[in-house]
C-alpha cells in the first residue's frame, strides 16, 4: 500500500499476528500489543491502556506507535524476494515407536496412535483411487484469507487416509471431502465443530453404521472418514496449530472425528427425500455433505405433545453461538411420527418450524440492540414486541438471511419466499423416539463417485 | 476366553507368518543384531505434509520523518469496541500532538477482506495507518 502502518493487536492474538506478518511477507511488521480482551473496557480504561506499556515489550504504548511510524527501516525490514517454508524431509527414518513420536511432536496427528505412512501402503490406499497420484486437488487453508491457502494432491490425502487407519474402498469419500477446500479445523476463536453426512450407495458399500449408535464409535468407516479430514486439516492446510492457525478459545471434542454420519435411508417415511436428493442429487449418487456448527443437544424427552411441536419450542429457546440456523437430527421412529402427523415432506416440517418457532425476549432485543431505540420510540412492530415483556418475540430465526447488523449487500435482493435455514437428517436404530439438535447449517454437498 | 493370536496380530499389522520366520532359536538371545525386536526394526515413512505457498518478501513502507502536521487514518477492522479505542487513540493525538489530523474509517467487509477503496483513500490523503484490533 505504501502507507507506513501501525498495526495493534491484543496480546491473545501474539504468536498469531506475527506469523500471519511473517506468512505475508512481512516478519518484520511493527506490531504494537494491548491487553486482552478490549472490547469490554470502558473509555477511561481504554485511553489508560494508551498511557501505559506495551504488554509484550513493556514500552510505553504511544511512543512505541509513534517510533512504529517514524523510525527508519532496518534492512531486515526493507528485504524483498522468495522464501519458501520448511516442510521437513521427504521420508523419515526410524523405529515405529520413534516414528509415532516425530509425527505426535511435529503435530501430524490428532495426538492419537496412527498408522505409519509407509510406502507400501499408501500405494495400497492409492489403489482405492482411479486419479493420478500427482493430481492436484486444490487448496485448504485454516481461514480463507486470512491463512495461507495449501495445495494437495491425491498422494497426499492418500498418505493421510493411511494414518487415520482408512481402508482403500473409503479414499473417494476422503478424497471428496478434502476437494471441497475445508478444514475440520477452522482458526476462529468460537471452537467451530463440522459434520460429515454420506447418503446414497457408498454407506452401504463401505458398512457405514446409520442404526443402533449411528452417532457413536461403532463402525470402522464413520469412525475413520471422520479422523482423516482432521488430520489431513492439519497436514495438508497448516491447521490446528493453538495460537497460530486455531484459536477455539475452549475447542471442540467434534473435532476428533467431525461427526461422521449416514443417513437412514431405507427408514425414510414415504415422500420424505434423501438429504442429498434435497440438495439436487440422484438417489443412485453417493454424496459427502459437511455442515458447520458448534453444539449439538441430544434430546431423551417423553412430552405429552407431539414431537413436531417439543422440538418447535426447543428451536424458540435453543440458543449457542448461532441463532440462525439449526439441523434436526431425528431417529426414524420420531420422522414416522411427524409423518403421521401430516408432514409429507422433510420440506414441509422444516417450513413449519421456521413460520412457527420463536425468539426469547432476551435474545431478541440482545441481538437486535438498535431496534430497542425504535421500540422506545413507538416505532411498530417492536413497541409491541417491548410491551410482551419477558414473553417469546413472534421473531422467526430460522430463515436464511444475513446476520442482523452485517454490512448490506448491495447486489441481494429482496426475496419474498425466505428459505428455512432448518435442516433434517433421519438415522438412529429405533431403540427409542430419541433426537438431537444444534446450531449447525449445511456448507456444501459434493459427488464421492467422481472420486472412485 | 479364547484370544485368536493369528487374527490380534493381523490387527496390529503384522503378518503372523513374519513373526514365526523370525523367532529366535533356543539359546540365542531375544534380541540380537541377528533376531531384531520388531520395536527396533527401522522404517522409511513418507512426510504427510502438503504445499505451503512460497512467501512473497515485502519491503516495508518508508517511514515519516515524524507525525507533525500529518495525517494518520484510525481504522477499525470491525471488531466490538475498536471504534471506541481509536477514538480514544484521536484524543490522545488532540491533546499531546496537536498537529496530527486523525481520521476515522471503518473498513468494509469481514477483518480479513481487503478494502480497495478505502486504502486508495488513505493513499490519497493519509501519510499513516494505526489499525486496530482483535477482540
Amino acid at each position: 500500500m505504501g502507507l507506513p502502518t501501525a498495526p495493534l493487536v491484543t496480546i491473545a492474538f501474539k504468536d498469531l499476528a506475527k506469523t500471519n506478518a511473517a506468512n505475508r511477507g512481512m516478519p518484520g511488521e511493527r506490531i504494537c500489543f494491548l491487553p486482552h480482551p478490549m472490547t469490554n473496557k470502558t473509555d477511561a480504561e481504554m485511553y489508560a491502556v494508551l498511557e501505559g506499556n506495551d504488554p509484550v515489550t513493556g514500552k510505553p504504548l504511544m511512543p512505541e506507535i509513534i517510533d512504529a511510524l517514524t523510525k527508519p527501516l532496518t534492512a531486515e525490514e526493507k528485504k524483498s524476494g522468495t522464501v519458501t517454508p520448511d516442510i521437513g524431509p521427504a521420508t523419515y527414518v526410524d523405529t515405529p515407536d520413534n516414528l509415532q513420536r516425530i509425527f505426535l511432536d511435529n503435530n501430524m496427528t490428532d495426538f492419537m496412535p496412527i498408522i505409519l505412512p509407509t510406502e507400501e501402503k499408501v500405494e495400497a490406499m492409492l489403489k482405492g483411487t482411479s486419479h493420478k497420484p500427482d493430481e492436484v486437488i486444490g487448496t485448504l487453508s485454516a481461514a480463507r484469507g486470512a491463512q495461507p491457502s495449501w495445495s494437495f494432491t491425491v498422494r497426499h490425502v492418500a498418505i493421510n487416509a493411511v494414518m487415520a487407519g482408512a481402508q482403500p474402498e473409503y479414499l473417494p469419500t476422503i478424497l471428496a471431502i478434502a476437494s471441497t477446500g475445508q478444514p475440520a479445523l477452522f482458526s476462529s476463536t468460537s471452537s467451530f465443530s463440522r459434520m460429515l453426512l454420506l447418503n446414497g450407495p457408498i454407506s452401504d458399500k463401505i458398512k457405514m453404521n446409520y442404526g443402533i449408535g449411528a452417532m457413536g464409535p461403532f463402525a470402522e468407516p464413520n469412525a475413520v472418514i471422520g479422523r482423516a479430514w482432521t488430520i489431513l486439516s492439519k497436514n495438508l492446510g497448516g491447521c490446528g496449530m493453538p495460537g497460530l492457525s486455531y484459536m477455539g478459545s475452549l475447542g471442540t471434542n467434534f473435532n476428533y472425528n467431525n461427526i461422521c454420519i449416514a443417513e437412514t435411508e431405507n427408514k425414510l417415511p414415504d415422500g420424505w427425500n434423501p438429504f442429498h436428493v434435497q440438495k439436487g442429487f440422484k438417489p443412485t449418487d453417493s454424496v459427502v455433505s459437511i455442515f458447520s456448527g458448534w453444539s449439538l443437544n441430544n434430546v431423551a424427552w417423553f412430552p405429552n405433545m407431539p414431537y413436531h411441536e417439543l422440538i418447535n419450542n426447543w428451536l424458540t429457546h435453543f440458543f449457542s453461538f448461532g441463532t440462525g440456523a439449526a439441523t434436526l437430527l431425528l431417529d426414524p421412529t420420531v420422522a414416522r411420527e411427524a409423518k403421521g402427523k401430516g408432514f409429507d415432506s422433510k420440506e414441509a416440517l422444516s417450513d413449519y418450524w421456521s413460520k412457527n418457532s420463536k425468539t426469547p425476549a432476551w435474545l431478541y432485543w440482545d441481538t437486535h440492540q438498535p431496534l430497542l431505540k425504535q421500540a422506545q420510540a413507538g416505532v411498530e412492530p417492536y413497541a409491541s414486541y417491548l410491551k410482551m415483556g419477558d414473553a417469546d418475540i413472534p421473531f422467526q430465526r430460522y430463515y436464511r438471511r444475513g446476520r442482523f447488523g452485517a454490512p448490506p449487500n448491495p447486489n441481494a435482493q429482496p426475496d419474498a419466499n425466505p428459505k428455512s435455514s432448518i435442516e433434517i437428517i433421519v438415522l438412529g436404530g429405533e431403540t427409542n423416539t430419541y433426537w438431537a439438535g444444534g446450531d449447525f447449517s449445511h456448507v456444501t454437498s459434493v459427488s464421492i463417485d467422481k472420486w472412485v | 476366553m479364547k484370544i485368536n493370536r493369528r487374527k490380534i496380530l493381523s490387527l496390529l499389522g503384522i503378518s503372523p507368518a513374519v513373526l514365526a520366520a523370525s523367532s529366535p532359536a533356543i539359546g540365542e538371545p531375544k534380541h540380537s543384531p541377528k533376531n531384531p525386536s520388531i520395536k527396533d526394526i527401522k522404517l522409511e515413512v513418507v512426510n504427510p505434509k502438503g504445499l505451503p505457498p512460497p512467501i512473497q518478501l515485502i519491503p516495508m513502507a518508508p517511514r515519516l520523518p515524524s507525525l507533525d502536521g500529518k495525517t494518520i487514518y484510525l481504522v477499525s477492522d470491525g471488531f466490538a469496541g475498536a471504534d471506541r479505542f481509536l477514538n480514544q487513540i484521536a484524543i490522545w493525538f488532540q491533546k499531546n500532538m496537536p498537529s496530527v489530523k486523525t481520521v476515522y474509517r471503518l473498513k468494509a467487509g469481514s477483518y480479513f477482506d481487503d478494502d480497495p477503496k478505502l486504502m486508495a483513500e488513505m493513499k490519497a490523503n493519509g501519510n499513516a495507518m494505526i489499525m486496530a484490533y482483535g477482540h
